[in-house]
């Protein structure tokens, strides 16, 4: 079933993205028909962005990412926690695949999340509480909503402070959530917590009572999160299916506790802006034009001298779901470097997406290279390197006569002088 | 202390008269080494004060002028009518000796000077 909107061809990168003839296409896979109506509001915010959406059954036999070793969509949306087995020859590790050569993954659960669900997130880097029939519980601050409010139903603000990955406007409301809770490894360097659980929350059954300490509590617990691969795909993991249906965005919303009652859950913003940045509409970052070369000259040279003055450039530009626009930013830094950074310089910018340095080559030399690397929350990551050898002095390159050395010129001159007065001294004295 | 000084003073006077006595020639030749090494010894001290940078220079500059003070030594030896060893060299073989060695490192010390 496809859209019938305005299917554009989404560039993200050229190299890698742009499969001639076949449109970005999404795919979203439920488990059955009754779960696709409530989800339908979901699936129009797409379409209105421009994409052209593949909706499948999950156990549809025919269900195939790839034929013939290319893909045929650019990211995958998988709204199917029960399913114990996808359909067609989908499975976790084609999942995985999917996800390696650099496409998208979109991921709900709830509280009937089977296990290949559960190693698909984990294959991911997100961990599932695995307690069974376990749901994220919170006596303190659950959500006073029209459609119920048993303590499983919570209304979630503890979100990360990132203008990138949840949009400049920022959300104000609190997030109806009910579903499962999981863990990001706090050492990971990839897995952000985007909205985390209060710190009174925890995972466990419904009206049973706590014999043992539960597994994930607290603001370590993420109720939904992402993480950025190193080939910069992007993956969301939610633990919540409702959390994108269309009564959690239509309902208004109270947390306990508070007075506030807001007429309109932030569910759907957050939902809209989550999937901006995890579909590369925001903060996907390209370099273009890398450039050096010695000042006052244009071409790149070969090789360079030590105290010679260079000058490093590069473009660095950013997608908005429509367009590249330039990158401001002051904190990206060049490094010109030989097993430890002899050089490092903050790169200036020109508004127009144009960074530029310049600077003295140090004193030693050997083979260098010009780094950068750009590692910020919620960017996709630069690493740039060119190499570049630096020579000393020719034995012609230094002054013709160095002053530092006049002692002794004059003192060998002067010696000369000595033995030839000497010689006529001692010949002619009587 | 009273003892070792006076005694070190009368060394002293001893040798100056010893030295007053040598012929002139001698003398002319010892002010030459004298100034030679003087001459070492101040580029030493300049290269410990600013490091060795053109050190081809600093030892074209050092050698020549220890260069001279030691050929300058071997003319004294040779020309010094009280040494029993070189009773048979005429002195001008002696001191054309000198002057040739002297141009082979003066020859020398310009090309290394850089």
């Amino acid at each position: 079933m496809k859209s019938g909107c305005q299917s554009n061809i989404f560039k993200l990168d050229e190299a890698l993205r742009e499969v001639d003839g076949y449109l970005l296409v999404t795919e979203y896979l439920y488990p059955n028909m009754s779960m696709r109506e409530s989800c339908d509001s979901r699936r129009h915010v797409q379409a209105d962005r421009g994409y052209e959406l593949d909706v499948k059954l999950a156990t549809d036999p025919k269900l195939t990412l790839q034929s013939y070793g290319s893909y045929h969509y650019d990211a995958l949306i998988l709204f199917a926690p029960k399913v114990e087995s996808l359909g067609g020859n989908l499975d976790a590790a084609a999942i995985s695949d999917f996800v390696d050569s650099g496409h998208d993954l979109i991921l709900a659960a709830d509280e009937t999340t089977s296990d290949t669900i559960r190693e698909i997130a984990s294959d991911c880097g997100v961990d599932f509480d695995e307690f069974e029939k376990a749901v994220v519980i919170d006596h303190v601050k659950y959500a006073i909503t029209p459609l119920g409010d048993d303590h499983s139903l919570i209304a979630a603000d503890n979100l990360i402070d990132s203008t990138v990955i949840l949009g400049s406007q920022g959300i104000k409301e609190p997030i109806l959530y009910r579903g499962l809770g999981h863990i990001v490894n706090p050492t990971s360097e990839l897995g952000i917590k985007v909205l985390s659980a209060s710190p009174s929350a925890y995972s466990g059954r419904v009206g049973a009572e706590i014999t043992d300490l539960p597994n994930v509590s607290g603001a370590s617990m993420a109720l939904v999160s992402v993480v950025q691969a190193r080939n910069n795909a992007r993956i969301m993991i939610s633990g919540s299916l409702e959390l994108f249906s269309n009564q959690f965005f239509e309902s208004s919303v109270q947390q306990s506790g508070s007075d506030d009652k807001f007429e309109k859950s932030g569910n759907q913003q957050f939902a809209v802006e989550l999937t901006k940045w995890t579909l590369h509409e925001r903060g996907h970052l390209k370099t273009s034009n890398v450039h050096h070369h010695k000042i006052g000259e244009t071409n790149e040279p070969a090789m360079y001298r030590i105290a010679d003055n260079a000058r490093y450039s590069l473009g660095i530009q950013e997608w908005n779901g429509k367009d590249w626009q330039p990158y401001q930013a002051d904190d990206v830094q060049l490094q010109f470097y030989m097993m430890s950074p002899y050089v490092l310089k903050t790169l200036s910018h020109d508004g127009k997406g144009l960074y530029f340095t310049e600077f003295q080559v140090p004193d030693v030399y050997g083979v260098f290279q010009f780094k950068v690397e750009y590692n910020r929350l919620g960017y996709t990551t630069l690493n740039l390197a060119k190499q570049i050898p630096v020579r000393p002095f020719r034995h012609d390159e230094y002054e013709r006569f160095i002053p530092a050395a006049f002692p002794y010129y004059g003192a060998s001159f002067s010696t000369m002088i000595a033995f030839f007065v000497f010689g006529i001294v001692f010949l002619y004295h009587k | 202390m009273a003892s070792t000084a006076k005694d070190a003073r009368d060394l002293f006077s001893a040798m100056r008269n010893a030295y007053s006595k040598t012929p002139t020639r001698l003398k002319v030749i010892d002010v030459y080494i004298l100034y030679g090494l003087i001459t070492a010894f101040v580029q030493v001290v300049y290269m410990a004060m600013v490091g060795t940078f053109p050190f081809n220079a600093f030892l074209s500059g050092v050698l020549s002028c220890i260069g001279t003070s030691v050929l300058g030594v071997c003319l004294r030896m040779q020309v010094n009518p009280a040494n029993k060893e070189f009773k048979d060299l005429p002195p001008e073989r002696a001191f054309a000796d000198f002057v040739l060695c002297n141009l082979v490192l003066h020859l020398v010390i310009m090309n290394f000077l850089g």
